[in-house]
């Protein structure tokens, strides 16, 4: 294990090649059964329910050929914040309950069943989120989901939505990430040469953090906007001069297998909607 | 026909900080279609500003650029004067638009409105020149420097351009990547007809052109042939630039005997110049086996000459070892990889240790085991005597006494004044206010900055020279026993690189132990006590010198440059003039065993005639 390691416990932005048949599906068809996932994890107050979707994109990740415990371990760094907001749900949430058991109660805390339920609910909600991210940029390359985000909501182009220019400057920081990355190790590594170290301020003390940090951030900084200013010039010398008069290169077509796995989302959502499932509420 | 490029009096001026500079001022230069043109000036001489004036980036403040007899002024034809002339920069990671190679091949297609077919048409035809096309599916941070580049360079290509610029491209590149994209470059000039112009600092580079122009201070100074153009060796040197060592040699030959041509570019040229002089003076079978007994004289003596070297005691313990060291990046993911996987290196107190290995050998990897800031996965580490393994080794003492440069280190300066950036390690060390400023002068002064005039200046003003030393000292700040420079000298012009080097050479004058990472193989071939190859993971070899360069076979076949000489020597072993085990690798020694060769032959030393006359 090396400090220095930044892209290593980072699997959100990263994909893994291992030509599954999740990998060929169509970008705009992951998106939408990504949407249609996330839809039902919304639309259901039971935790039986929710569980079960964990379970199916469990299932997803073995059928993209990725081993389960990376794709958790990824989602480590958010562990923290679901934490707190488990114990502020747990805390605050109880006045609103509207079970009739009360397990305890001691001041403004109010501990029932629903809460219990709706605090889990929340949390593997959150997870389930983060896992469809995970699953999604795990499978397939940022520049396929940019282009199928560009394809999806072209129809906005219209209505004045910069949807190319927002789509060329995410495939533009999707392409600097780990070249950035590579950069805050380099520039980390040499300032500890130096006899730099970053940790070990208080934690109570942010404005000292900051300060500690800052031969990290400005290096980092003063680069980042010497490289913007190159790719200006680069993008500008192959005459990129907006989104006039271009064509795509990319070719996005769906096939019967894309619309099946399409229309089974959409039923997924269906059903997690209709079923009456159990809950304390 | 019209020329393909056409500038009359070009005069650009920008504001910088209030001041106007005048970058260029007054260039007139006519480029036909098919040439290949190199651009050389040193930092500051205004070749990028001209070379961006080719595709209406800049336009002139004063006078007219013609592309194809569109003028760069009139804005109606700027999609037209920038597909006719492609432009590939200095740093191909500031150029890559896209996350997949193909991708970012299409950007400058599809920004000219081409159809989908024609443009796949085209990404094909470019990745094919470049040899690329195996990689169109890969992400570009994961090709090495030439790779990149070559993406880079078909990006141009896929406009179908008349005119390829390169503006410095090869300057960040390692040998292998520069040799690749040149390659490119002379292929697409001879094959496609693309003109080409090429702005640099490796003298080496301007002997493919069919025309060098150097520019200085914003003016044409200098315009001619390469052969022709390094004759004029101190007019170039006062122009900050440098000859290329071969032409360096044919010259000193030529002062030593005036009948040698002094104006050859090649090591094959010089061979072939020595022949040439054998034949004429009697090349008889007798005078040949004369000649063997004489060559080994002549061996002993490039012997002697490197008895002059300190070797590595070899009784003392090693400040600094590695041994059998391994290292894995992303370990225990599926992207796992082996950076290194037995590395052995030892520094002996007093001794200029250099590492020689292409990009991605592992070079890198290893040198950031001698400070602690990587572990060893397998292996052994030891500094100063401790076992960095230990954990009760303080490791902010070993980042002390093993100060580490990296690439490029002026990226990591962060302060707003020089004197606090190089302050930064000393404060951190808790020592009074007088002793960092004892410091901080002492190691400005042994960079060749003066305290009182530098310590003040804003840090992000400086020129790119004096940043790196500033970075530099603020290593040497720290005072460590050994210094370790990962590509001093990389990007820098001909004359900061001497200057800079000469610095180095100080520090180890003052007894620092000094280990250089370098691509310069001229530059290591001067300095280094010791040399390790790094393939593959693994050193590969280990030796002087003498040793590693003798072997300069084994060096090409893992994709490393040989230094110039060493290629002189094997041109003239490739006439069995020198024999097979000779080791030939600094320009002294060239000169002295070909001296040997011609006199042997009958040749006569100009000052030796100079006195018979005078008797």
């Amino acid at each position: 294990m090396s400090e220095f390691e930044y892209l290593r416990n980072v699997t959100v932005g990263q994909y893994i090649p291992t030509q599954s048949i999740v990998h060929r599906l169509d970008p705009r068809t992951k998106l939408l059964a990504a949407l249609f996932i996330a839809l039902s994890a919304t639309s259901t107050r039971s935790a039986l329910a929710t569980l079960l979707l964990v379970g199916l994109l469990m299932g997803v990740t073995k059928l993209a050929r990725i081993e389960v415990r990376y794709v958790l371990r990824g989602l480590l760094p958010a562990a923290p914040f679901i934490v707190v907001l488990m114990l502020m749900q747990l805390l605050f949430q109880g006045r609103f309950s509207v079970c009739e058991t009360v397990y305890v109660e001691w001041w403004f805390v109010r501990l029932t069943p629903c809460l219990i339920e709706l605090v889990i609910l929340g949390a593997l909600r959150l997870v389930i989120f983060l896992f469809l991210v995970s699953l999604l940029t795990l499978t397939t390359t940022a520049s396929h989901v940019m282009h199928g985000i560009e394809t999806l909501l072209a129809p906005l182009q219209r209505i004045g939505l910069p949807v190319h220019e927002f789509a060329l400057a995410n495939i533009i920081a999707l392409r600097f990430i780990p070249t950035i990355a590579e950069e805050m190790e380099r520039i980390a590594k040499a300032q500890a040469s130096r006899g730099g170290d970053f940790g070990g301020e208080p934690w109570w003390r942010p404005d000292r953090m900051a300060r500690a940090r800052l031969p990290l951030i400005v290096p980092l900084f003063v680069n980042t906007l010497r490289r913007a200013e190159e790719l200006i010039v680069a993008m500008e010398a192959r005459c990129y001069l907006g989104r006039k008069g271009r064509t795509k290169f990319v070719d996005l077509h769906f096939t019967g297998l894309d619309w099946l796995v399409i229309g089974l989302s959409v039923l997924l959502w269906v059903v997690i909607w209709w079923t009456p499932w159990p809950t304390f509420t | 026909m019209t020329p393909i490029i056409r500038i009359e009096n070009l005069h650009y001026t920008y504001q910088h900080e209030g001041r106007a500079v005048q970058a260029l001022r007054g260039i007139d230069l006519t480029i036909e279609q098919g040439e290949y043109v190199v651009l050389l000036g040193h930092n500051g001489s205004g070749k990028s500003t001209l070379a961006k004036h080719l595709n209406a980036l800049l336009t002139p403040t004063q006078g007219d650029v013609w592309i194809n007899g569109w003028n760069t002024k009139d804005r109606s034809h700027l999609r037209d004067i920038r597909s006719m002339v492609g432009i590939v920069f200095q740093q191909p990671d500031n150029q890559i638009v896209a996350t997949i190679v193909e991708e970012d091949v299409a950007f400058g297609p599809e920004n000219l409105g081409i159809e989908r077919q024609e443009i796949q048409r085209r990404v094909d035809w470019s990745l094919e020149r470049v040899d690329m096309l195996p990689f169109r599916h890969r992400a570009p941070h994961l090709l090495s420097g030439g790779q990149k580049q070559r993406v880079c360079i078909a990006g141009a290509l896929a406009m179908q351009p008349a005119v390829l610029v390169l503006d410095e491209a090869t300057a960040m590149l390692d040998p292998l990547g520069r040799k690749e994209v040149l390659e490119v470059a002379r292929r697409l000039n001879k094959e496609q007809g693309v003109t080409i112009v090429a702005v640099t600092h490796f003298m080496r580079e301007a002997i493919e052109a069919d025309r060098v122009i150097v520019l200085h201070e914003g003016r044409i100074a200098m315009q001619d042939s390469p052969r022709a153009l390094f004759q004029q060796r101190d007019r170039l040197r006062a122009l900050g630039l440098d000859v290329p060592h071969v032409s360096e040699l044919a010259q000193a030959l030529h002062r030593r005997f005036p009948f040698f041509p002094s104006d050859l570019l090649t090591p094959a040229e010089i061979a072939e110049a020595v022949v040439a002089c054998c034949d004429g003076s009697g090349g008889s079978p007798k005078s040949r086996r004369e000649g063997k007994s004489k060559e080994k004289e002549a061996r002993s003596e490039w012997v002697g000459a490197m008895d002059g070297f300190p070797s590595p005691a070899p009784f003392s313990s090693p400040l600094l070892s590695l041994r059998h060291v391994a290292h894995y990046y992303m370990r225990s993911t599926p992207l796992e990889v082996k950076a290194i996987e037995d590395i052995n290196i030892e520094v002996h107190r007093g001794e200029i240790v250099g590492i020689i290995g292409h990009t991605g050998s592992g070079k890198s990897t290893a040198i950031q085991h001698f400070n602690g800031l990587l572990k060893a996965h397998e292996g052994e580490v030891l500094v100063l005597g401790q076992n960095l393994a230990d954990p009760a080794v303080d490791l902010r003492a070993v980042r002390r006494a093993v100060g580490l440069v990296f690439q490029m280190p002026e990226a990591q300066l962060f302060e707003q004044y020089v004197g606090d950036d190089i302050a930064y390690g000393p404060r951190k060390q808790g020592l009074s206010p007088e002793e960092v400023r004892a410091r901080v002068r002492r190691a400005m002064e042994a960079v060749g900055l003066p305290f009182e005039e530098f310590k003040d200046r804003i840090t992000f003003t400086l020129s790119g020279g004096q940043m790196r030393r500033v970075a530099i000292a603020g290593v040497l700040a720290l005072e460590p026993q050994v210094l370790v420079l990962d590509e001093p000298t990389a990007g820098l012009d001909p004359q900061t690189r001497r200057q800079l080097m000469r610095h180095i050479l100080d520090l180890h004058g003052q007894g620092v132990t000094l280990v250089i990472i370098s691509h310069n193989m001229d530059e290591l071939a001067e300095i280094c006590d010791r040399i390790y190859v790094v393939a593959e993971g693994r050193t590969v070899m280990a030796g002087t010198p003498a040793e590693i360069f003798s072997s300069a076979a084994a060096l090409r076949a893992i994709g490393l440059d040989t230094p110039d000489m060493t290629q002189v020597a094997e041109a003239l072993k490739a006439h069995q003039l020198l024999p097979e085990n000779a080791s030939i690798y600094t320009l002294e020694q060239a000169e002295a065993a070909i001296a040997h060769l011609l006199m042997e032959r009958g040749a006569i030393p100009a000052e030796t005639l100079a006195n018979k006359q005078t008797e």
